[in-house]
């Protein structure tokens, strides 16, 4: 029998003792937690610097120890929550990824990581990566409490790929699986929408309804009662259009003259004024100017944080100073954001749809001329065509997937539409004019059917109406430029 | 003599048969044995077996018996000296006769005088004689603290005495004594009455007096001799009445005296002024108590159940009308799984019903080993952890046994449904715990918590304490709040609800009567009603029957512990039948997916059979049957599909409740992922 001499001995238990030695020893376990604990007390006291230097010292002396991944969790969400720097979180999630992959913080990485993914995300094909780490999270943790979030998100990433099927497993399964969580709301409102998107009236009314018996005090519980209101009274009352008059009750005269109208996200009404330059927002009896002036401006858009106009010089941002070119286009007939951060703009004289990317780079994509542009909550937009006396509803690519022949459904055909407005439910309102019908509005579903029309004749409306928005309530608001003023139907 | 001592054998054997008849055959046969036959050997012996039997307990002899005994030395004594060998020992019997009782007075007529004499010397040499004066009579005497016989010629040690003289309304006269050799003292007591007293007597004992609300104490045992002249005019024994009870001080004015016992109605009397003053003593009448019982009935849907009420089993389920005496009592039904408890008060020629429905059972096991701060005070809390769970019996840990112990004894006997255990979590210096609680089963919940927070179980309890429901009554009909509408509006309604009248499209304004603002107010309104609720809409009205609608249980919630659901479901499971049983089972089922036993789930899904095709139904019961088929992994995919399948035949079956998201997309959407 071999017998190993003692050097080899020696050699070989040292070997042995290695990983030992490489274990995190007791005091270093202290001096992490103490690292931790010290740049959590500056973090709270807003001294990031030193947070931040505290914890990458801790990554340096214990990286084996537990709060070594707590660390790095922490830095990922400081780039992205304070320094709005979302690249500099990547590498940092990176590394949480593959070395810690085991711990509890990792499944609130990969989270992170897949809402990165997904914001960077500019087309449907691009949420792969983003839809990877959010299944990483549910195959690999099973009991993480980041489950509920990266399923509503999974479930927003196949609704956006036009998978609502999945996307509705994915919401309800994040709500039913997660009682008492604060995705529950969120999830809830998605299913909702998800529902009737894919035809479930019923359902969706339901769904929101029981979000606001379950979480009254949630934001998305205000979401849910217009959501369901408008509903209730676009598609299922459907009560004839009624003048209430001028709106705010009793108000006359009191603008110059309106030419733009159109509902926030927050319910309030946003009002150009040609003759002040500026857009105003209407918030109760109050009215407030807001961002900047912007002569000439054709549309507003919603963003999800503010509004943008695009006036004769460009688009111009309620916080930037200067107004941002958009090319050759000079009759900018309809603009609208989609969910991507895509720019989508008509112009009455160009038979295409230019859309810009955030990063400033321009495609046009081929239609009809557009005499108006509205945007779907599809993801997509809805443009008028005059030339073909034809409503579009296109979907996220661009692509026509319902087709309305003006005066379809009516007593008599328009010819023109003056004006599109949609709200957040998938209802169109036109501004329409010409033909037999002649001047007047009409409301259309999300699926392209009438479900509430009236000729102004019919409702004694006599001005010069050059916009329009769909309330909160069920209402419909009109822009009259000539009285300044602006009237309710109901 | 000896014939004159024959002749009161059988006196002596009446006295003392009723006691320890052996003994006291003992001590007959003894004296018979000299008495007829003169057998010294023979009596000798006897009366030494009496003797060392009372000896052994000399401290608590009733006084009887401690007569027995003196008689016994003296009879030793006498029979001692009549033989040459033995006679030494007498003086020992006689020395034995002073240190149990000097008062004790030697048969002159049994012995001789130069017995006497000597008794005399000895007792001469150790205590002085004093001579008792005590007015009145019947009261207590203690000599230095302890009770004494009250004798008219007493005799006490040597030394400083203290003699205290005490009746109930007077008094007490206490006074100091030197005692020495050949001295004869005199102790005169004349106590000064102070105060009414109150004799009374109970039929039967063990009542307890109250006297203006405030205990004093219970009438027991048995009356003597002196009861007699009261017993006579009501055609009683003496013994049928409680030993007398003494009221002793009765203070001026008017009291409320009170008898309470178990079984018996309760008594009142008002005393008069006149009992109080002048100060006298006065004996009531008897208080003869009258019975006083309820009926229980107690009957479970839950097979095996005991009725226990104070720790007294009663029986097997179902107990009907059984006749029980009135009064507070903890009534317990301890069911093979289960056991459901209960305080109950029984009034008298009431009847009481219930209904039994069993609890799970919480056996906390014990705080494992390691200390910390506050350890004493978490304990405690976890200990008495029971006060404050309602839908769970709660089982102390058993002194002394250790958790591994105690949960293997749980497993064998099935006396538990669930466990808690509590673990010190070993850091540096322990701030945490960790708290498990689990079924028998093995589906465990872990939490940790902090012990020295201000209640760090709080959250725990909640969790034990949420039961939520697998029903709820309902009307069947979709409502939504709308803004613009002054009630509830109706989203849609089944068929009969519509042939009774109801309006789709319109709103409820008001239910039985009353106006209506919200469907939650609606909800509250079902809760509260009976078979059938009222709805007006604007120009129509219809009552529709209420009916329990399938609901199932949230799943991943913080506000649940879902060892201790599953618990409760399986015992509501074990009571539940036709389609509520099976709706019980499938949300067991959902429970077990909740701890990914999707096995187990299958095997309760798999015979889950619901008769209804709407909300929480068959289609359910399908869908949940394939989502577990997936989990299960490939090799199950084919019985997935056909679950699926089978889920898509119901299209009006939702998920969660009435109103909740429909089956069949789910389904559908999960066969299109299975091509």
């Amino acid at each position: 029998m071999l017998v190993p001499s003692p050097w080899f001995r020696l050699t070989a238990a040292l070997l042995c003792a290695l990983p030992v030695l490489a274990q995190v020893q007791p005091q270093d376990a202290e001096l992490a937690e103490r690292l931790y604990r010290s740049g959590e007390r500056a973090y709270a006291a807003k001294a990031y610097k030193e947070a931040l230097d505290t914890w990458g010292q801790l990554l340096q002396t214990a990286p084996r120890s537990d709060f070594a991944p707590m660390a790095l969790l922490r830095l990922a969400r400081h780039q992205v929550e304070v320094e709005r720097k979302p690249d500099a979180a990547m590498p940092i999630l990176d590394r949480l990824r593959s070395e810690y992959i085991k711990s509890p913080e990792a499944a609130e990485g990969l989270l992170m990581r897949g809402l990165l993914l997904a914001r960077q995300a500019r087309r449907p094909a691009e949420l792969k990566d983003a839809m990877a780490e959010f299944n990483r999270v549910l195959d690999l943790f099973p009991d993480a409490r980041a489950r509920g979030e990266a399923r509503l998100h999974l479930g927003r990433a196949w609704r956006d790929q036009g998978q609502l099927g999945r996307a509705l497993q994915q919401f309800i399964d994040a709500f039913r699986l997660n009682a008492g969580s604060p995705v529950v709301p969120q999830a809830m409102l998605e299913a909702a929408e998800t529902l009737d998107l894919m035809g479930d009236l019923p359902g969706c009314l339901q769904m929101l309804q029981r979000l606001r018996v379950e979480a009254p005090q949630s934001p998305e519980a205000v979401e849910a009662t217009w959501r369901m209101a408008v509903r209730v009274k676009h598609r299922l009352q459907k009560p004839p259009f009624r003048n209430e008059g001028p709106w705010p009750t009793g108000l006359t005269k009191w603008l110059k003259t309106p030419t733009l109208l159109m509902v926030a996200p927050d319910g309030d009404l946003l009002i150009f004024q040609n003759d002040l330059d500026r857009t105003f927002r209407l918030h109760g009896s109050d009215l407030v100017q807001q961002g900047p002036s912007a002569p000439g401006t054709r549309v507003l858009i919603n963003t999800p944080t503010s509004f943008w106009m695009v006036s004769k010089t460009g688009l111009v941002r309620e916080d930037a100073v200067a107004a941002q070119p958009l090319g050759v286009l000079g009759a900018v007939s309809g603009a609208a954001l989609d969910r991507w951060g895509n720019l989508w703009v008509a112009d009455a004289k160009t038979p295409a749809i230019s859309v810009f990317a955030p990063d400033g780079t321009a495609r046009t994509m081929a239609s009809p001329t557009a005499n108006a542009l509205a945007p779907l909550p599809t993801g997509g937009v809805v443009i008028a065509a005059d030339a073909d006396r034809k409503l579009l509803f296109l979907d996220g690519d661009g692509q026509p997937r319902t087709i309305v022949p003006y005066g379809k459904d009516l007593p008599a055909p328009f010819r023109y539409v003056t004006a599109l407005a949609s709200d957040g439910v998938g209802q169109v309102a036109a501004l329409v004019d010409g033909g037999d019908y002649g001047e007047g509005v009409v409301l259309f579903g999300p699926d392209g059917s009438v479900l509430r029309q009236a000729t102004f004749k019919s409702l004694g409306v006599n001005g010069r109406i050059t916009s329009l928005a769909l309330d909160h309530s069920g209402g419909l608001i009109l822009c009259d430029r000539r009285n300044d003023l602006l009237i309710r139907l109901n | 003599m000896r014939l004159r001592y024959l002749l009161s054998l059988p006196l002596l054997c009446v006295v003392l048969w009723g006691q320890d008849p052996a003994l006291k055959d003992t001590f007959v046969q003894a004296k018979a044995l000299w008495a007829t036959q003169g057998d010294r050997e023979g009596a000798t012996t006897r009366f030494d077996t009496v003797v060392a039997r009372l000896t052994s307990k000399v401290a608590s002899l009733e006084p009887e018996w401690t007569q027995v005994l003196c008689e016994s030395y003296n009879w030793l004594a006498v029979l001692d000296d009549r033989s040459a060998k033995d006679r030494p020992r007498a003086q020992v019997r006689l020395q034995a006769l002073l240190d149990l009782n000097p008062d004790f007075e030697l048969d002159r007529a049994l012995t001789s005088r130069r017995l006497v004499n000597l008794y005399d010397r000895m007792k001469g040499e150790r205590f002085t004689l004093v001579k008792l004066s005590c007015q009145p009579e019947g009261g207590r005497l203690l000599v230095d603290g302890k009770p004494a016989v009250v004798l008219p010629r007493k005799f006490l040690p040597f030394g400083t005495r203290k003699l205290a003289y005490g009746r109930p309304g007077h008094a007490p006269s206490e006074l100091t004594l030197e005692l020495g050799p050949h001295e004869v003292k005199s102790a005169e007591f004349k106590l000064v009455r102070t105060a009414s007293t109150i004799t009374l007597y109970t039929q039967p004992s063990d009542v307890e007096i109250l006297l203006d609300g405030q205990p004093l104490g219970f009438a027991i045992g048995k009356a003597g001799p002196e009861a007699a002249a009261i017993t006579q005019a009501l055609g009683l024994r003496p013994e049928d009445l409680s030993a007398p009870f003494i009221i002793p001080e009765l203070a001026p004015g008017k009291h409320r005296l009170e008898l309470r016992a178990p079984c018996f109605r309760t008594r009142i009397l008002e005393l008069g002024a006149d009992l109080a003053s002048p100060p006298a003593d006065h004996t009531l009448e008897p208080f003869r108590m009258a019975p006083s019982k309820g009926a229980l009935s107690v009957s479970s849907a839950w097979p095996g159940g005991e009725l226990f009420l104070s720790g007294q089993s009663r029986g097997l389920l179902p107990v009907i009308n059984s006749p029980v005496c009135s009064g507070p009592y903890d009534l317990l039904v301890r069911f093979p799984g289960g056991g459901f408890s209960q305080r109950i008060t029984l009034e008298e020629d009431k009847a009481l019903i219930l209904e039994a429905r069993p609890k799970p059972r919480l056996a906390f096991l014990g705080l494992e080993e390691g200390e910390f701060t506050g350890r004493a005070r978490f304990l405690n809390q976890l200990e008495t952890i029971g006060d404050r769970l309602q839908p769970l019996a709660f089982l102390a840990p058993r002194p002394g046994e250790l958790p591994k112990e105690a949960l293997a004894r749980l497993k064998a006997s099935r006396e538990a449904e669930l466990v808690l255990t509590a673990r010190p979590i070993q850091d540096k210096v322990v701030h945490r715990v960790e708290l498990v609680i689990a079924t028998l089963e093995g589906e465990e919940e872990r939490l940790i918590v902090k012990p020295l927070e201000q209640d760090p179980l709080g959250s725990l309890t909640a969790r034990l304490n949420a039961v939520p429901p697998v029903q709820r009554p309902g009307l069947g009909v979709a409502f939504l709040d709308l803004a613009s509408e002054p009630g509830p509006w109706v989203l849609s309604a089944p068929e009969p609800a519509l042939k009774a009248g109801l309006l789709i499209g319109k709103s409820v304004h008001s239910v039985q009567g009353k106006s209506l603002a919200s469907t939650q107010e609606l909800q509250q309104r079902i809760q509260t009603a009976k078979d059938s609720l009222s709805l007006a809409q604007e120009g129509a009205k219809a009552t529709l029957p209420l009916q329990m609608e399938a609901l199932e249980i949230p799943l991943g919630s913080p506000s649940l512990c879902y060892p201790a659901v599953l618990a409760q479901l399986r015992l509501q499971y074990a009571g539940a039948k036709g389609d509520e049983a099976n709706l019980i089972k499938l949300n067991l089922a959902l429970a077990l997916m909740q701890f990914r036993k999707y096995d187990k789930a299958i095997e309760l899904l798999r015979d889950t059979r619901l008769s209804t095709v709407r909300g929480v139904s068959q289609g359910t019961v399908d869908f949940h049957t394939g989502l577990c088929f997936l989990y299960l992994g490939a090799s199950y995919q084919s019985e997935a599909v056909q679950a699926f399948r089978q889920a898509l035949k119901y299209p009006q079956a939702t998920l969660l409740g009435p109103d909740g998201p429909l089956v069949a997309p789910l389904a559908r959407q999960a066969l299109e992922d299975l091509k």
